[in-house]
């Protein structure tokens, strides 16, 4: 028989907090939107620079850590390492990230200590995967992102805590090439290729997708690996001019990708309009134009091109792909906890009667509608518009919280 | 001596909370037998291999078909050939989950 992966399975008291505290930055990160001037703005600005920490290690990590703490053992097919370590990582990101945003907005000596301090949870959380990748026999695909994925962010942090060192006037370096491999190995390296990997187990099983070909994620990860270690020697040695051949491979990559979601769409049993469903929607139609602008940039080279590009790759892609799965999982989590006893003894709810249709509706509304938006305006320059797009940006992050809190909640 | 037939009533009230059909009419259940002295064999598959609710699906299908009055042990054997796919559910369940 098949081993039993959810022996090793946490308690949901340790991953809920990574959840809630997530979607508390998802709702922090919207509203202080309305700190950006979009009609002035550039990617190297201190309070872009914040936001972007605020939203990738307040709420992306955040919920991927939470997400890797119950994934890891059904993907991996062992029990964690250290499953105690989660109870640490949360709090040293928390307290990381905060300061890490202070000294973006307001006080850069803030910057090397918050950044050590996320360097050090990331570091427990690095670690807990390799010791857990040791008991592995057999690597498939899945698996191999881990690796993969987790070296680049093991790499990337370091890179961010020379920046952060840089930043605070404490060393001398190139602050701009470094920012590039930086951004590379941990968005690129770590979270895409982490995104490739557990797509292929979540999206199959929630969609039941069957018989399809996994050949073009596999070359998405070749290519996306390809395109981060270009980018990254790069950065390192000064070869401006090759750092181009470096976005061009990882812009190829994601249209491979999104090829692979093409099949798996194609091939799936449950044709649902849900909340997962259509936030899947968004998510990766957000994905394509923001591959397309990103293209685009590439030949004309115009900045708010590529504003308006990561911010739809950041809020539209990778965050519709989360707050999306949110509904799936965090209903398992609660439901694995609370209603699983009960089964045989007393009538228990399916996972859909725990999702608020109507938050999460209003939740997907409000915020597609500020995405857009703000997309808009930060091509536009126009701050009117992108700030109109953070009104409704924040109002969904308050959907989605109270969403949350319901599904926790659920008796 | 219990029946196929009734092996696989039994299993039908396992619900699969995820997609709210039971395992019966999702196709999961391949076959069933039992012997005179009342053990019950059930090969069944899962929809996918990462299912992280696989350890208590098996118990509660253990469970379910240790509830018929002649069968005194229960043992589940899930396999991974053929592997499921939707053409193995009812009619019901295909159009429910066509959207």
């Amino acid at each position: 028989m098949f081993a039993i992966s959810q022996d090793f399975a946490p308690p949901f008291k340790l991953i809920a907090p990574f959840f809630i505290i997530g979607v508390l930055f998802y709702v922090v990160t919207a509203v202080s939107g309305l700190a950006l001037d979009a009609s002035t703005m550039s990617y190297l600005d201190s309070a872009v620079l914040g936001w972007v920490h605020l939203f990738l290690l307040g709420f992306v990590m955040m919920v991927i850590f939470g997400a890797m703490a119950q994934l890891v053992p059904v993907v991996l097919e062992v029990g964690h390492f250290g499953v105690e370590f989660f109870y640490v990582i949360w709090p040293l990101l928390l307290v990381g990230t905060l300061m890490m945003a202070g000294g973006f907005f307001a006080a850069p000596a803030l910057l090397p200590y918050g950044g050590t301090i996320v360097l050090i949870s990331m570091m427990i959380f690095v670690l807990d995967i390799f010791l857990t990748l040791k008991k592995v026999e057999k690597f498939n695909f899945v698996m191999t992102t881990v690796v993969v994925a987790n070296s680049f962010l093991f790499l990337g942090v370091i890179v961010g805590i020379i920046l952060a060192l840089g930043y605070a006037g404490q060393i001398d370096v190139d602050i701009t090439a470094l920012l590039n491999g930086h951004v590379y190995l941990v968005v690129g390296g770590y979270i895409m290729i982490t995104i490739m990997g557990l797509s292929m187990i979540l999206l199959p099983m929630f969609g039941l997708s069957h018989s399809f070909s996994w050949r073009p994620v596999e070359i998405a990860l070749a290519v996306m690996s390809a395109g981060v270690i270009v980018v990254v020697f790069s950065s390192f040695t000064g070869f401006t001019s090759i750092a181009y051949l470096g976005y061009l491979l990882s812009i190829v990559s994601l249209f491979i990708y999104f090829y692979q979601i093409a099949i798996l769409y194609k091939t799936r049993a449950r044709k649902e309009h849900d909340i997962y469903a259509i936030s899947l929607y968004f998510s990766f139609g957000s994905l394509i134009v923001s591959l397309l602008m990103g293209t685009l940039y590439l030949i004309n080279g115009s900045e708010p091109l590529l504003l308006s590009a990561g911010w739809l790759m950041f809020t539209g892609f990778i965050g519709f792909l989360i707050t999306g799965h949110l509904y799936k999982i965090v209903p398992f989590l609660v439901w694995f906890e609370r209603f699983s006893p009960l089964v045989g003894k007393e009538k228990v709810p399916m996972l859909a009667d725990m999702v608020p249709t109507k938050s999460a509706n209003a939740q997907f509304i409000f915020t597609v509608i500020g995405v857009t938006l703000s997309a808009v305006g930060l091509l536009s320059s126009s701050d009117a518009l992108f700030k109109g797009g953070i009104s409704f940006l924040s109002i969904g992050s308050l959907f989605l919280l109270q969403s949350l809190m319901y599904m926790i909640r659920f008796r | 001596m219990v029946t196929k037939e009734e092996i696989f009533s039994a299993v039908s009230t396992v619900i699969d909370p995820e997609v709210g059909f039971n395992l019966v009419e999702m196709g999961l259940i391949y076959d069933a037998e039992a012997n005179e002295e009342g053990s019950a064999i059930v090969t069944m598959t899962l929809s996918t291999r990462a299912c992280p609710l696989h350890q208590m699906i098996v118990q509660w299908v253990k469970e379910a078909v240790e509830k018929i009055e002649a069968i005194s042990s229960c043992e589940v054997n899930l396999v991974w050939e053929p592997a499921w796919n939707i053409t193995m559910a009812d009619d019901n369940v295909k159009k429910a989950l066509g959207g």
